[in-house]
C-alpha cells in the first residue's frame, strides 16, 4: 500500500482532529454527570496492568528498600532507645485498654445491645498511583475475587487512608482522604466524650484534611487526636484520622477552622487493609417516633 | 514499526503510574507527553493524533481524573505539533527542548481547564501552589522528555537503522575474515 502523502495526510488530519475531540469531549461530559459509581472500563483496565504493577513495585521496591536500609543505619541506636521506652508505655496503655473493653462489653450485655459491626481486614499491597499531579489515588492488588466491593474502607495501622472507588476482578482504585472530593465523618478527643464533632475532608493542599463544622464553642487544641465518628456510615467509628495541627479559633456563631494532619503516611504507602466494612441496618424513621397517630382524636 | 509504537505508548502508561508509587516526585515527568511529542514531530498528523487519544485514554482509565481529559488535551497538543513541525523546522535535537517545554505547558493548561470547566477542579496533592505544580511539571517533563527522545530516536529514526544494519554487516566482514568483494 503506497503511503500517504502530506498532502493527504493535511487533508484528512483536522477531520480525524474532530472525531476524537468530540470523542474525547463525549467522555468527559458523561463521566462528570455519572453520579451511579464507576465506569466499568476503568476497572477492567487496573486489572489489566496489575501484573506489571505488581512486577515493578516488587523490584523498585526492594531496590529502594535496601538503599533506605543503609540511610537508616545511623539513626538506628537513637531510636532503638525512644522505642523500647514507647513499648514499655504502650504495653501500660494496652492493660488499660483491655480492662476498659472488658468494661464495655459488661455494659453492652446489661443494656442489651444487638450485635455491633463486624468486619475483617484484607491486605493488598499498592500497586500503582496515580498518574496525574492533580489528583491522588492508588490503585491496589484486591478486587472482587477477595471480598472487596466499592465505598469500603481502607486503613493502615496508623490512620484512614481513603475508600474504594473503582474495583475489577484482582484490583481496586482508591480514592485518598487527602483528596478534595473526599470525606469522612469525625471527632475531636474520645468518641462518645466530646462534643467537638465535624466533617474531615481534603484540603487539597500539602497533604493536610481540613475539618468543618465544629462548634466553636468546643475546645479544640494543636495536638489534639481525631477519629472517625461512624456517621457517614463508610468507615467505621474510632478509627484513627490524624492530628490537629491548625485552628482558626471560632466563636459562638462560627465554627472553628482545622487542619489536621493524617495519621497514615499518604505519601508512602506500600501495604494497606481494606475494611469488608457495612455499616449497621438503620431502623426506618417512622417505626421510631413516638404518637405516630397524631390523626387519633382524644 | 508498529508494533513498536504500541509498545512505547503502553509501556510508557504503566511506567507512569507504577514509577510513581515507588516515589511520588516521578509523576511531575509526563512520560505519555513525551511519546506524544516525539511522535507528533514525524510530521504524520494523523497518527499523532491517534497516539495522543490512546495514549490520554489510557492514563485516564488509571486516574481519578476525568475519562477522556488527557485524551482530549494530548490529541490537540499533537496535532498543534504536527501541524507547527510541517512549516517550521523545529525537529532536531537542540530545538526539542523549547519544544517539549512548549508541549508540557500547553497539554498542562488544557487539563486544569477542562476539569475547571466540568466541575471538578484539581488539587495539588504534592504540596505547593498550582504556580509551583505547573513549573514543576513542565520541568522534570523537558528534562526527561530531552534524554527519552535520544533513546526513541535509536529505535525509530530511519538514519540510525540504516547506520546499525551498515555496521553489523562490516562486523560480519571482520568476524569472517572475508576480503573485500571486487567488483
Amino acid at each position: 500500500m503506497a503511503r500517504s502523502t502530506q498532502k493527504e495526510i493535511r487533508q484528512r488530519a483536522p477531520l480525524w482532529l474532530l472525531v476524537l475531540l468530540a470523542l474525547n469531549f463525549g467522555l468527559m461530559s458523561w463521566h462528570a454527570r455519572d453520579a451511579s459509581g464507576q465506569p466499568v472500563v476503568k476497572g477492567w483496565a487496573q486489572s489489566a496492568i496489575s501484573p506489571f504493577g505488581r512486577a515493578t513495585t516488587g523490584v523498585g521496591g526492594a531496590g529502594m528498600g535496601f538503599f533506605r536500609t543503609f540511610a537508616e543505619m545511623r539513626g538506628a541506636q537513637a531510636e532503638n532507645q525512644i522505642l523500647r521506652q514507647r513499648l514499655a508505655d504502650a504495653e501500660n496503655q494496652l492493660r488499660e485498654g483491655r480492662q476498659a473493653l472488658d468494661e464495655n462489653e459488661r455494659l453492652k450485655r446489661l443494656l442489651d445491645f444487638d450485635k455491633d459491626i463486624s468486619y475483617r481486614p484484607v491486605p493488598a499491597r499498592v500497586i500503582a498511583r496515580d498518574p496525574s499531579v492533580w489528583f491522588n489515588s492508588l490503585v491496589i492488588n484486591r478486587g472482587t475475587t477477595s471480598g472487596v466491593d466499592l465505598d469500603m474502607p481502607v486503613v493502615t495501622p496508623e490512620g484512614i487512608v481513603g475508600r474504594i472507588v473503582g474495583v475489577g476482578p484482582v484490583s481496586a482504585q482508591v480514592m485518598l482522604l487527602t483528596d478534595e472530593r473526599s470525606a469522612a465523618g469525625a471527632v475531636v478527643g474520645q468518641l462518645g466524650q466530646s462534643n467537638a464533632i465535624g466533617s474531615v475532608r481534603g484540603y487539597g493542599k500539602n497533604g493536610l484534611l481540613e475539618m468543618r463544622y465544629v462548634s466553636g464553642m468546643e475546645t479544640v487544641n494543636t495536638g489534639d487526636y481525631v477519629v472517625t465518628t461512624g456517621q457517614d456510615r463508610i468507615y467505621p467509628p474510632g478509627l484513627s484520622v490524624g492530628t490537629v495541627v491548625e485552628i482558626q479559633q471560632g466563636s459562638a456563631t462560627t465554627p472553628h477552622t482545622i487542619r489536621v494532619k493524617p495519621g497514615a503516611r499518604l505519601d508512602s504507602l506500600q501495604e494497606v487493609a481494606v475494611l469488608t466494612y457495612r455499616p449497621p441496618q438503620r431502623t426506618a424513621p417512622e417505626k421510631t417516633l413516638p404518637n405516630v397517630d397524631k390523626g387519633k382524636t382524644k | 514499526m508498529k508494533w513498536k509504537l504500541a509498545v512505547c505508548v503502553a509501556l510508557a502508561v504503566v511506567l507512569q503510574s507504577t514509577l510513581a508509587a515507588l516515589w511520588r516526585p516521578l509523576v511531575y515527568a509526563d512520560l505519555p507527553l513525551i511519546v506524544v511529542v516525539y511522535f507528533a514531530l514525524r510530521r504524520d498528523a494523523v497518527l499523532a493524533v491517534f497516539v495522543g487519544t490512546v495514549a490520554g485514554l489510557g492514563t485516564d482509565l488509571l486516574s481519578s481524573g476525568l475519562l477522556g481529559a488527557n485524551g482530549f488535551s494530548l490529541t490537540l497538543t499533537a496535532y498543534l505539533l504536527a501541524a507547527l513541525v510541517t512549516r517550521v523546522m523545529i525537529d532536531n535535537p537542540l530545538l526539542r527542548i523549547p519544544v517539549m517545554a512548549g508541549a508540557a505547558a500547553f497539554d498542562t493548561v488544557v487539563y486544569f481547564l477542562l476539569h475547571q470547566l466540568l466541575g471538578q477542579p484539581p488539587g495539588t496533592p504534592l504540596g505547593g501552589t498550582i504556580a509551583e505544580t505547573f513549573a514543576y511539571r513542565i520541568i522534570w517533563t523537558t528534562v526527561a522528555g530531552t534524554v527519552i527522545a535520544f533513546g526513541l530516536d535509536t529505535l525509530f529514526n530511519e538514519t540510525s537503522r540504516l547506520r546499525r544494519r551498515h555496521f553489523a554487516f562490516r562486523r560480519r566482514i571482520a568476524r569472517r575474515g572475508l576480503t573485500r568483494r571486487k567488483y
